[in-house]
């Protein structure tokens, strides 16, 4: 239902909706040109699915380079994950990293900084 | 609601006497008495919605504040992950940098740095004139130390006499891999006769290493061709007659270093 793909370029990350199965996944690098307009789908998907699914929500991130106005869009969303899990909706994030690259754990960390939901930082070959 | 002054409490008291119900002042007082309610009333009803008002501002600068701080605190943060991903791309871009200008097995500098440092040093040579002297070594017989001891030792004398080299030559020379068991040493600010001293140094160096092997040592040694650039010439041409003493040096039995014509 109002599911939706983008394939990922070299500037912008991949990103897929799964509404049925509540995963919201993005894999690649981000630093588009206009990061109102990728992130904007994502962000109304997730408001749209907190509201109606009843079901939780998992985010499946394999983020490596994410440009200022991207860093803030991700924030954005866990701020929206933060309040729904203060509404007792259970909500969590799976940031995956390439163990060769032990760098994104430390930024992985600073996103979780202010978020009590469940946040896991995962390594993978 | 306030409660009534001494004069008010008077004023109602003479009003209620029945005495006074026929005085010619009661009517006036009594009306006076009635304006004087509904000017108190207005006051405190005014009062009351200015009250209403200031406390609607002041909820509303509360919530402005609190977003603002809260705005602050995200945008500190934005700030201090992206510093950090800069900070990343920066250390990546210098270890990018470090492997496209040097060599992966020996740290020094791969052919793209010495071509690169070639242009520069001869375009100033040749603007002040400046002598500049350019070597090509070439380890001996390193074909036959692989085919012998296997590719993993060929290795140990490449980085073995790259040390050696680095120790001997002076701190502005530049010492470079130009392709398999061939380098090159860029020597500004040199002439001919000091450059010799170097090589000839150099070569004893080399020739009084010994590398590992198991329980043995293996010893080699280094062929050496120098030309210095010359005024009508580009590094290329000054690289060919080093290459072609270098070959000289081969042919007249090793170990030894060629002057190009």
């Amino acid at each position: 239902m109002n599911d939706f793909s983008i394939a990922g370029s070299q500037s912008s990350p991949s990103i897929q909706s799964d509404w049925e199965n509540g995963v919201l996944a993005m894999q690649g690098d981000s630093y588009p040109e206009n990061s109102y307009e990728l992130f904007h789908q994502v962000i109304e998907w997730i408001e749209g699915y907190l509201a109606e699914a009843g079901r939780p929500l998992r985010l499946e991130l394999h983020l490596l380079y994410l440009n200022t106005s991207s860093i803030k869009a991700v924030m954005d969303i866990f701020d929206m994950l933060e309040a729904a899990h203060q509404e007792g909706k259970a909500v969590a994030v799976n940031w995956h990293y390439d163990r060769r690259n032990e760098r994104v754990v430390e930024l992985a960390e600073e996103f979780k900084e202010d978020c009590t939901f469940p946040f896991m930082i995962l390594s993978h070959d | 609601m306030r409660g009534q002054n001494p004069l008010e409490s008077q004023v109602v008291e003479s009003l209620s006497d029945p005495q006074n119900q026929g005085h010619p002042l009661h009517e006036t007082l009594s009306q006076l008495w009635e304006a004087h309610h509904s000017l108190l009333n207005r006051i405190e009803r005014i009062a009351r919605v200015s009250d209403g008002y200031q406390s609607i501002v002041r909820d509303r600068e509360m919530t402005l504040s609190a977003r603002f701080d809260k705005q602050l605190r995200q945008l500190e943060k934005v700030a201090r992950i992206s510093d950090r991903y800069q900070t990343m791309l920066r250390d990546l871009n210098i270890a990018l940098k470090e492997a496209s200008t040097h060599d992966a097995l020996t740290g020094i500098a791969n052919r793209r740095l010495l071509t690169e440092r070639l242009r520069e040093e001869t375009e100033r040579a040749k603007r002040y004139s400046r002598p500049l002297c350019v070597v090509m070594v070439d380890i001996d017989r390193f074909k036959a130390i692989n085919d012998d001891y296997g590719h993993e030792v060929g290795d140990n004398v490449l980085m073995e006499v790259v040390r050696v080299m680095e120790a001997e030559i002076r701190e502005h020379d530049l010492c470079g891999r130009w392709g398999g068991e061939e380098f090159l040493l860029l020597m500004p600010e040199t002439s001919t006769e000091s450059a010799v001293r170097v090589i000839e140094r150099l070569r004893e160096a080399v020739a009084k290493l010994r590398v590992r092997v198991n329980d043995n040592s293996l010893s080699v040694t280094v062929s050496l061709g120098m030309a210095q650039l010359r005024a009508d010439e580009n590094y290329s041409s000054t690289i060919n007659r080093a290459d072609v003493a270098l070959l000289r040096a081969k042919r007249n039995g090793r170990d030894r270093y060629e002057l190009a014509d």
